[in-house]
C-alpha cells in the first residue's frame, strides 16, 4: 500500500486491515462476487501494464461491467443503484451518446 | 399520399408486422435439429438455427435484462434465464415463448437477493438450483445475510417458492449438476453439494490449492456452458515460480483450466499456455480435446499437451464468449455487442456472422443444443 492513497471509507478500511496485520484476510480475486472494491487492472491498464488486453473498443465491455456492478466506481452499478442507466442506449456501440453520468441522490 | 391514406397504410403495416412477430414467437423447434440460444438487450431470448446460421425466432422476456445467463432444460424444451438484474429466474418454453416458470430469489419483502450466475437444472429436469446472496437495507443498518442454496420444483409455475433451502459457502458463482445428481458449485474452491441434505464438501481446492511453487490462482469466469460431452470448464491464471523462494521477478505466468466431467465427476486441473494475453472464455474442441480455443481480443488456438500457441485470428472487437456447435465444425463468438462471429476452428477463418435484433449481449452465455 505504499503507492495507493485511500480516499473513501472502504479503501480506508482496507488500509486499516493492512496496518493491523490482517492483510491475510485480503484475498486475491478468485471468484465473481458482484460489487467489489477491486482495483484489478481493467479499463485503465491491462494485467500486463499495457493496453492490448483491454476490451476493444471500451464500449464492448461497458454493460459487462455495469450489469454485475463490477467496477461501481468507474461505471454506474446497474444491479441495484441505477438499473435504468442504459435504457436509451441498449446497443452501446451505436447509442452510447445517450448514456449519462450519474450522481448519488440526496438522502 | 393523403394523411388518411398514409395512416391506414401504416395501420395495415403495423398489424402485418405484429402478426409476423407473433408467428415467429410461436414457431416450433424441429426435433433432432441443432440450435443456439442467446439473450440480449433490451430483453430478448434468440434461437438461432446453426445449420443455416440464421435467426430462427425471438422471444421477448418479461422485466429487465441482466445478465441473461441461461441454461437449457435436459429435454431441450425450456430455457431457464437468470435475469432482472440477477434477482429472478424465468423458465421460457422454447416452442411457444411462454413464461412457464418464475422465481423471485428474495424471500422477504425487506430482502434483496442476487445470484451471481449461479443456476443449474437437475438431469431429470425436475429441480432447479440457485445460490442466492441475500442482503437487507434497513433505515439505519445494512445486513449481509448467509448465502442460501434454493431448490425449486420446475413445475412450480409463475410464483415459485423454494422447496428446500440450505446455507451455502460465500462467494460462489457457477454451478452445474452431474448426471448422478451431485451439484458442483464453484466459488473460492470447487464444492460438491448434496441437494437433499445441504451437506457440502470441497471437491477441489482453488484459492486454497497447495500446488508446489504456484501462487494462488486467479479466476474470472461466468460462462457456464452446457456441452455435449458434459464438460464444465473454468479458466484460471497463476504464477509458476522457479523454486521455493517464490520470486515474482522470475515467475512464469500460466493459463490453465479446471474441468469437471459431469458424466464421471472427474475433475481435471491443467496448465495449457503461458499467460501472454487475456481470454474471458476458453473451450476445448469437441473434435480434439487437446485443442483449447480462447477468446477476448483475439481468437487463439492452443495445443494443450505441448502448451503451445498454434494459431490466432484478429477480431473486429472483443468477444467474451466462445462456443462450438456439437460436432465441433464451427465456432461461435458472442457476448459484448449484438453480432455473433462464426469461425472455422481448423483454419481460424471467419466464415460468417449473425446480427441480432436488439442491443448488447453483454455477459450472456450462448448454449448450443439439439432439440
Amino acid at each position: 500500500m505504499k503507492h495507493l492513497k485511500p480516499i473513501n471509507n472502504k479503501a480506508q478500511i482496507l488500509l486499516q486491515a493492512a496496518q493491523e496485520d490482517r492483510i491475510e484476510e485480503v484475498l486475491a480475486m478468485s471468484s465473481v462476487v458482484g460489487c467489489t472494491s477491486t482495483t484489478d487492472p481493467g479499463w485503465e491498464v491491462d494485467a500486463f501494464g499495457g493496453v492490448s488486453s483491454l476490451c476493444q473498443p471500451m464500449e464492448s465491455d461497458l454493460y459487462g461491467c455495469s450489469d454485475p456492478c463490477w467496477w461501481p466506481a468507474q461505471v454506474p452499478d446497474m444491479m441495484s443503484t441505477y438499473p435504468d442507466w442504459n435504457k436509451d442506449a441498449t446497443s452501446s456501440n451505436e447509442s452510447w451518446r445517450n448514456l449519462n453520468t450519474v450522481f448519488p441522490k440526496d438522502k | 399520399m393523403s394523411f388518411k391514406r398514409s395512416v391506414a397504410l401504416l395501420a395495415v403495416l403495423a398489424s402485418t408486422c405484429s402478426m409476423a412477430v407473433l408467428a415467429a414467437s410461436d414457431k416450433v423447434l424441429d426435433k433432432d435439429h441443432e440450435y443456439m440460444a442467446v439473450t440480449n438487450y433490451p430483453n430478448n431470448l434468440h434461437i438461432i438455427d446453426t445449420h443455416t446460421d440464421t435467426l430462427f425466432k425471438t422471444c421477448a422476456m418479461p422485466d429487465d435484462f441482466g445478465p441473461g445467463m441461461l441454461q437449457i432444460s435436459p429435454d431441450k424444451s425450456r430455457a431457464y434465464v437468470l435475469n432482472n438484474h440477477y434477482a429472478d429466474i424465468y423458465g421460457i418454453e422454447l416452442d411457444s415463448c411462454k413464461v412457464v416458470f418464475h422465481a423471485k430469489l428474495a424471500q422477504r419483502s425487506t430482502e434483496s437477493a442476487r445470484s451471481m450466475f449461479s443456476m443449474a437444472v437437475s438431469p431429470d429436469g425436475k429441480e432447479l438450483y440457485s445460490v442466492v446472496n441475500p442482503t437487507e437495507k434497513n433505515q439505519d443498518h445494512y445486513v449481509v445475510g448467509t448465502p442460501r442454496l434454493q431448490v425449486y420444483s420446475t413445475a412450480a409455475g409463475l410464483d415459485a417458492k423454494p422447496l428446500r433451502s440450505y446455507p451455502a459457502p460465500r462467494q460462489t458463482y457457477l454451478m452445474q449438476m452431474a448426471d448422478d445428481g451431485t451439484l458442483f458449485v464453484v466459488g473460492a474452491d470447487i464444492y460438491t453439494f448434496d441437494v437433499n441434505t445441504g451437506k457440502y464438501d470441497v471437491a477441489l481446492p482453488v484459492r486454497n490449492w497447495k500446488r508446489p511453487n504456484y501462487s494462488a490462482p486467479d479466476v474470472l469466469y461466468f460462462w457456464p456452458h452446457q456441452t455435449k460431452n458434459r464438460d464444465f470448464s473454468i479458466l484460471y491464471t497463476a504464477a509458476k515460480f522457479q523454486d521455493e523462494k517464490q520470486d515474482m521477478a522470475t515467475a512464469e505466468y500460466k493459463y490453465g483450466y479446471f474441468n469437471i466431467n459431469l458424466k464421471t465427476n472427474k475433475i481435471e486441473q491443467r496448465d495449457f499456455a503461458s499467460l501472454t494475453e487475456v481470454y474471458f472464455t476458453g473451450m476445448r474442441s469437441p473434435k480434439d480435446p487437446n485443442l483449447m480455443f480462447g477468446v477476448l481480443n483475439r481468437l487463439a488456438k492452443y495445443d494443450i499437451r505441448e502448451q503451445k500457441l498454434l494459431q490466432t485470428a484478429e477480431l473486429e472487437h472483443s468477444y467474451y464468449c466462445v462456443a462450438f456447435n456439437t460436432d465441433g465444425s464451427k465456432l461461435y463468438l458472442a457476448g459484448t455487442f449484438n453480432e455473433i462471429a462464426i469461425f472455422n476452428p481448423d483454419s481460424l477463418e471467419k466464415i460468417g456472422k449473425i446480427k441480432l435484433p436488439g442491443g448488447d449481449m453483454a455477459i450472456t452465455t450462448t448454449q448450443v443444443f439439439i432439440r
